[in-house]
């Protein structure tokens, strides 16, 4: 089996995994005792005679048998068709578009620098364990993995937007922007960035800390393993000894967790979000959340961010069938 | 685990857990006050109903604020300019007496200084040239005389002392039940005529059949010469802040023996001696009804204070002096016997300030004490997180061991279902799922929190485990157990769960954080258990109230950094012990010496 064969191998089995986000999705709404139609109604705050209440049901196809209902859905979350929401009447999947992209832009700046910034800073932890710098970053990262995310984000609130004023506390945009955008792209640039700025630091620290931890863990497994003993046997350099034979065969595991980390970042931008009004997911959670939940909303939302996660998973493994050629043929 | 102690990390670890722990256990001991719904005294008194009075005023101040002396900076010394626009004259004399019209609140005036036109300026001198005229004191309009020619125009600075104080709830009666007979030494009594009033305590008449005040009036006894009697108690008391309290409630219960269509009226009223004026704070015309009537007037909805203004505090406790609190009793039928027996006499005047740590905004609840809900919290947090962590490693121990020693279809079955499960966002599919349950069943408890995070908690264990039996399984020691005639079960307890042990211990400390940061997110999300008092929902309520849009997050720190700070020291402690227990357990770990 080839790299062919293993690419295959993942596409079937991330197909596998959406259909099971969308069964879990369903069986969620569908196995719990109660009507959705219930709470739709509960919704739109209205009264509803017996004959709407029927046709309603009928319109949302909840008076079919449940497998009908199953492939229905099966089909409407492949569409991306996630039916409207129930406050404001738009489809949800227009609701979803600008904060997707949004939560993605914020997202892969803080993964992307958390990850090198973490393995650099483990790498180099590892390299010189048990001396000062490896205490203070292992134990500032055990801190910063373990404290709450909205903690950490209030922290940056405070100091660098109400003490410093250096950047904004909350929004997406400037407010003077909702009128007459900037035309200057340098404008809308930086204009932007000093909004994501906050929100990504918290994340960015957030995720760090684990990345370090991880790293530093993955290099101290490989270097007291014999080929690392026998590379500086031959009196190869040191750099070369953790460059080409630790972190390597080191690296094996950290790609695997990219696509875990995305897992977790997408709670992390959840509140992250909510506590910066960063108009993302996380907080068209919030406002599927408080003060009514909004069903529908958050049955997309799991869904999208099932499919990032998927989507993330099937990367790593790609790149863990390039690098390690034992993965391809095992 | 002498081991443990050893490592530093681990020793910091094992000490603060240690010190959460005794928290948690002991928390009614520590916190007086019922972190969900806290009143002073519930169901005694009997106006509020089954509930007592609030705890405390709501956002409330730490109370040791008062000694920090950059926040408590008592009363400010304020300069205030005018432009004189108004000469009085007073009858024949020939003096100008100039009204100021101050638009604050005056405690104590210091000095006022006159700037003429031509800029030439003079100090006035204290009691020579002007008088406080105490008489006119309002609350948004005082009036200041000065004596001497003040020309139109002239400019004239006033220099006075006002509050700003962190003043403390003060509870005016201690016995207010009179259940002895002490309890009446700290109230005065008077009446207007001695020989047909009598005041004395009663010791079997009161609510609740225990002590109280009696007031007979022996309208038998009137003659033509006597005027419409009436009795007093009264209570002094000393407020003692630059700032008026935030509201203040009053109290009392009264019962009205006498014959059929006779009318007492009962007046409450607080008194201020340094203004020299009594504040009627309600009237109530009571007749002979046989039973108790127990009234609590709040101090800001009386018709009778409204008149002075909105915020009657104010204008009844506008700086430090003597004060009384009353209740007088008028008699207007004068012919007939009346008994008043009066209970439940209290006053409660909520100060800014409360607690280690202030209180909530109180919604939809009284005002909370925030230092109650934390150390409360400490129990929550530390159940939700040890139970979930240990059932999630038991769960991944047992599959793991399963899925490792019995191999073939069983272990696929179940590493697919972990792999499945691995992808699912967590938080995503929390908040889903809890939504829908709190939507179908109401409400969230605990418990399903921490059996969802076990069931979503367990995978990257039982991989490790599975990886770590799969290893031993080969090993030559396992051979001879089976060779000797050792059956699965066997195996598995007596050689695999030894060897397998270490990694539990590791797990279970770097999990326990994991839980209690979930939980305190889905608290912090209003997603948590509402009837439980636990560090994510105190954020939730911070979040929702909107102070920090409002004033800011650095006023009200002590509200919100308490509980982070919580959530971050014990989640940290845990992992330094995980991370301790990993170090000297994991065998691939250790330095190559």
């Amino acid at each position: 089996m080839g790299l062919r064969g293993y690419v295959a191998k993942r596409i079937i089995y991330s197909l596998i995994l959406i259909w099971a986000v969308i069964t879990v999705n369903f069986l969620i709404f569908s196995m719990l005792p109660g009507d959705p139609m219930q709470q739709f109604v509960a919704g739109l705050k209205g009264n509803i005679d017996e004959e709407r209440y029927a046709e309603l049901r009928h319109s949302f196809g909840l008076d079919k048998p449940l497998h009908e209902r199953y492939l229905l859905s099966l089909g409407n979350m492949l569409t991306f068709n996630f039916g409207v929401d129930t406050i404001s009447g738009e489809p949800v999947f227009d609701h979803l578009r600008t904060p997707l992209l949004n939560t993605l832009l914020l997202m892969g700046t803080a993964e992307i620098i958390a990850i090198i910034a973490g393995i650099l800073l483990g790498v180099i932890a590892a390299y010189k364990r048990d001396s000062i710098l490896d205490t203070t970053l292992t134990t500032g990262s055990l801190v910063t993995y373990s404290v709450p995310i909205f903690f950490v984000g209030w922290i940056m609130i405070l100091f660098f937007a109400v003490q410093l004023h250096w950047f904004p506390s909350g929004g997406i945009i400037p407010i003077e922007w909702g009128r007459n955008p900037p035309t200057n792209i340098l404008q809308y640039i930086s204009g932007r960035l000093s909004f994501i700025f906050l929100p990504a630091l918290t994340l960015f620290l957030f995720t760090v800390g684990g990345w370090i931890l991880f790293t530093r863990a993955c290099i101290l497994e490989t270097i007291n393993e014999d080929y690392v003993l026998t590379a500086r046997a031959k009196g190869l350099k040191e750099r070369t000894v953790l460059y080409k034979h630790v972190l390597k065969n080191a690296s094996l595991p950290l790609i695997t967790n990219v696509a875990l980390a995305f897992a977790f970042l997408i709670s992390g931008a959840i509140i992250t979000e909510t506590l910066f009004s960063y108009s993302g997911m996380g907080l068209a959670t919030w406002n599927a959340i408080y003060p009514t939940p909004i069903l529908p909303v958050l049955q997309a939302i799991f869904y999208i961010s099932g499919l990032l996660v998927i989507i993330a998973n099937f990367i790593a493994d790609l790149l863990y069938g390039v690098i390690d050629p034992r993965v391809r043929y095992g | 685990m002498s081991q443990v102690l050893h490592s530093k990390r681990g020793a910091l670890g094992v000490t603060v857990i240690f010190l959460f722990v005794i928290v948690g256990v002991f928390a009614p001991l520590i916190s007086p006050y019922d972190p969900i719904k806290p009143f002073m005294d519930p169901g005694q008194y009997p106006a509020y109903g089954v509930n007592g009075p609030k705890i405390a005023e709501k956002l409330c101040y730490p109370s040791w604020y008062r000694y920090v002396p950059w926040i408590h900076k008592g009363p400010i010394n304020v300069t205030e300019t005018f432009i004189n626009t108004v000469i009085v004259y007073e009858g024949q004399k020939f003096s100008n007496v100039t009204s100021l019209p101050l638009r604050r609140r005056i405690a104590k005036p210091l000095g006022i200084k006159v700037i003429f036109k031509d800029g030439s300026s003079r100090k006035l001198i204290q009691d020579e040239e002007w008088t406080w005229d105490f008489n006119k004191l309002r609350v948004m309009d005082i009036n200041w005389k000065v004596a001497g020619d003040l020309p139109n125009g002239t400019l004239v600075e006033a220099n006075y002392l006002t509050g700003s104080d962190i003043s403390e709830t003060i509870v005016l009666m201690d016995d207010y039940k009179f259940s002895s007979e002490e309890s009446c030494s700290v109230l005065e009594n008077q009446t207007n005529n001695p020989s047909l009033v009598s005041i004395k305590y009663n010791s079997q008449d009161g609510f609740e059949n225990d002590g109280c005040i009696q007031i007979t009036y022996l309208g038998s006894k009137h003659t033509a010469s006597d005027g419409e009697a009436n009795a007093t108690l009264l209570l002094p008391f000393e407020y003692s802040y630059w700032s008026p309290p935030t509201s203040f409630d009053t109290h009392f219960s009264a019962h009205v023996e006498a014959t059929l269509r006779t009318e007492v009226i009962i007046r409450l009223w607080m008194r201020n001696e340094i203004l020299d004026e009594t504040f009627l704070i309600s009237t109530y015309n009571l007749s002979s009804t046989g039973i108790f009537i127990h009234k609590h007037p709040p101090s800001t909805s009386h018709e009778a204070i409204a008149n002075i203004g909105s915020y009657p505090e104010r204008s009844i406790f506008p700086l430090p002096a003597n004060m009384s609190y009353g209740l007088t009793i008028d008699f207007p039928n004068k012919e007939k016997d009346v008994t008043v027996y009066i209970d439940n006499l209290q006053s409660i005047l909520y100060g800014n300030s409360f607690g280690l740590l202030g209180t909530d905004n109180g919604s939809p609840y009284p005002p909370r004490d925030i230092f109650s809900t934390l150390v409360h919290g400490t129990r929550v947090s530390l159940v939700v997180g040890v139970l979930s962590a240990l059932f999630s490693t038991l769960i991944g121990l047992f599959l793991g061991l399963i899925a490792g020693y019995v191999g073939g279809i069983t272990d696929e079955t179940v590493m697919r279902f972990a792999d499945l499960l691995l992808v699912l966002p967590t938080l995503p599919l929390f908040i889903v799922l809890i939504s829908v349950m709190s939507a179908t069943y109401g409400l969230v408890s605990m418990w399903n929190i921490i059996i969802l995070i076990t069931f979503f908690g367990w995978m990257g264990f039982s991989r490790s485990v599975r990886s770590m039996v799969l290893s031993i399984r080969e090993r030559p020691f396992i051979e001879a157990a089976k060779a000797a005639g050792g059956g699965k079960f066997y195996i598995i307890t007596r050689h695999m769960i030894p060897n397998v042990f270490p990694l539990v211990y590791v797990t279970l400390a770097t999990s326990v954080p994991g839980a209690i940061i979930t939980e305190a997110s889905l608290s912090w999300l209003g997603l948590g258990d509402k009837t439980i008092p636990s560090w994510g929902k105190v954020l939730y309520d911070f979040n929702v109230s909107g102070i920090a849009v409002t004033k800011g997050l650095t006023e009200y720190w002590f509200w919100i950094f308490p509980p982070c700070v919580s959530i971050a020291i014990l989640a940290t402690a845990f992992i330094l012990l995980g991370f301790a227990l990993d170090e000297i357990l994991n065998p691939r770990l250790r330095e190559r010496r």
